[in-house]
């Protein structure tokens, strides 16, 4: 147990991010649903989109399935009409059949830095039900993504004792951030 | 010294539900089981007060409706409005009352707006107007819809219970002034609204693209409930002839659904609003204090005092209470609170019958003037809201006060009219 609390407090989310190639996918966000539906099937790897403003910073996270939800709430609404039976579930369903770009159903930005620890970015990943974070510097612009793949495997590599768990630097082994969206 | 301990144990309860600083079914339950804690009412005469066949009725009702969502038919009918509406939205939003009315005349509100809220929230966009007329319009109708029977409102369950009324008494006494005031309510809604209405004939395509085909779940199931709740409010009608009460006949209706569906039960079990039926625990405990100590026939003396016995004046005012008071306060525990006050009023002279439909077109219509009025309300406010189209209090107040008001002016004639004269 120790062991395993050592990993998580001391692995730093630089030292996982690149264990997997999946890379950021940045758009910006009066980009419409329909095109950035396209951007994201051309990456299918990336289960969250970082949105980021004319600056280039994030601004706001959509999560694939959030996405396709919204786009499929626009052509076949009758596929939600008779599965929605939550309060919550109804609002979003109402504010995703408005919503016209993908600024508009972002969700609150979800970010962490590369020197915090992958117990911290799981802590953020379950606390927000994401299954990634966008690592970003100290102004806000994105750096690097980190999925929730890449987290457990350095989990797994540590169960199954493989794991050297020495954290290395950032550079090695970041995603470099994709290309932004017009 | 009773006394004042359930009075202010009685006070404390409703500020807390009142202003939400706690769950009003903790708060409820809480109240109630002090009274007992505290020796003011006895363990064995407070669980005797809990009515079971208000609690069993609502489960029953609760369970027939949940199938019934879960099958499609909410968005089916919602749909079938619309396309029937043409994209005219005054039409839409007629369509969209007359089928909240019904349904919610039969079965839960909540349950009613929200399933009918997403085809509103959709048909609104396409046609590109706000659809906050349109949730708006859910609330009225599913208020004044659930005033025409037993099982409309959960006051009425209440006063029914109690007042020993059935179904058919319902539908004979509040069926009537539910009809006017709905038919009153459609012309309301065009004045109100009528600015709010324009569409861009180019939109109105898309709302007769929607295919209703696609939102059934379960064709079988849905034509069973359909069938099962038929039957079950057709055993409300006879219910005396059978010598059931209300509450096991919807305890059959739903066990037969689940039966005839070979639907899990878990599930549905699940879904039922277990929290609103524990808050009618804690209140029909609360309640039994603050009758025990004689506080309750107090008020109804000084109320007979106040308006010299005069029976028209004792009811009208109880209409009018009711109405402020169910804007202001959850109608659930002002309904709790006042049938043994009105009980009270009937032996000291005061025609009870009438008493007992003043008091729940009160609750029910008063329901309308706020967004705190009744549970319809704040649950469709909090859709609006999450849809991106906040419901501020006086924004909603603004039309509910008017709805309110013309509907217990209605409801005042009516009873005079029918009762008083």
């Amino acid at each position: 147990v120790t062991q395993k609390l050592r990993l998580a407090r001391r692995t730093t989310v630089a030292a996982t991010q690149g264990l997997l190639a999946i890379e950021p996918l940045l758009i910006a966000q009066d980009v419409d649903l329909l095109g950035a539906m396209r951007r994201s099937a051309r990456q299918p790897s990336t289960r969250i989109i970082g949105v980021i403003d004319a600056d280039g910073r994030i601004v706001g996270v959509a999560p694939v399935a959030l996405l396709a939800e919204a786009v499929v709430a626009h052509a076949v609404p009758e596929a939600f009409f008779s599965e929605l039976s939550g309060v919550a579930e109804v609002g979003r369903f109402g504010h995703a059949v408005e919503a016209r770009t993908i600024g508009e159903i972002m969700l609150a930005p979800a970010t962490i830095t590369a020197d915090a620890t992958i117990g911290d970015a799981f802590r953020a990943m379950h606390q927000r039900q994401l299954s990634g974070l966008y690592v970003v510097d100290a102004s806000g612009t994105p750096v690097g993504y980190l999925d929730l793949q890449e987290l457990a495997l350095r989990y797994v590599e540590a169960l199954e004792g493989a794991s050297g768990s020495t954290a290395t630097g950032v550079a090695d082994v970041q995603d470099p951030p994709g290309p932004s969206t017009p | 010294m009773d006394a004042w301990v359930a009075a202010i144990l009685f006070l404390v309860t409703y500020a807390l539900i009142t202003t939400d600083r706690v769950d009003k079914t903790v708060a409820a339950l809480l109240g109630g089981l002090l009274m007992v804690v505290l020796g003011i009412v006895p363990q064995a005469s407070a669980f005797e007060a809990i009515d079971l066949n208000v609690i069993f009725l609502l489960v029953g009702m609760m369970a027939l409706a949940y199938v019934l969502g879960r099958t499609g038919f909410f968005a089916l009918v919602g749909i079938r409005a619309a396309k029937l509406a043409g994209g005219r939205p005054y039409a839409l939003m007629a369509l969209l009352a007359l089928i909240t009315a019904v349904l919610s005349a039969f079965l839960d509100n909540v349950t009613t707006v929200v399933l009918l809220a997403p085809v509103t929230l959709y048909v609104a966009t396409v046609l590109r107007v706000s659809p906050v007329p349109f949730l708006i319009t859910l609330i009225f109708a599913s208020n004044v819809g659930g005033t025409a029977t037993l099982i409309g409102d959960p006051p009425n369950i209440l006063i029914g219970s109690a007042a020993g009324l059935d179904f058919g008494a319902f539908m004979l006494n509040l069926g009537p002034i539910a009809l006017v005031a709905f038919a009153v309510l459609l012309v309301l809604l065009r004045v109100l609204f009528h600015g709010d209405l324009a569409v861009n004939e180019a939109v109105r395509e898309a709302v007769m693209d929607l295919d209703e085909r696609e939102v059934i779940n379960d064709a079988r199931t849905m034509r069973l409930a359909l069938v099962v709740i038929g039957a079950t409010i057709v055993g409300f009608l006879i219910h005396r002839s059978l010598g059931l009460e209300p509450a096991t006949i919807a305890l059959l209706g739903a066990t037969v659904l689940l039966l005839g569906g070979r639907i899990e039960p878990g599930p549905v079990l699940r879904e039922i609003e277990w929290p609103t039926l524990f808050f009618f625990v804690g209140l029909f405990m609360l309640v039994a204090g603050i009758v025990k100590v004689g506080i309750i026939a107090g008020v109804a003396d000084a109320l007979v005092r106040v308006t010299g016995g005069d029976g028209t004046v004792t009811v009208v005012s109880l209409l009018w209470l009711s109405g402020f008071a169910s804007a202001i306060v959850d109608n659930i525990p002002y309904t709790a609170t006042m049938i043994p006050l009105v009980r009270d009023l009937g032996h000291a002279g005061v025609p009870l019958e009438p008493a007992w439909w003043a008091l729940a077109l009160g609750a029910d219509l008063g329901g309308n003037a706020t967004i705190v009025g009744a549970s319809a309300n704040v649950i469709v406010v909090n859709i609006a809201a999450r849809a991106g189209h906040p419901i501020s209090f006086l924004g909603f107040a603004r039309y509910g006060v008017i709805v309110t008001v013309v509907s217990l002016a209605l409801a005042t004639g009516y009873l005079w009219l029918r009762y008083l004269l």
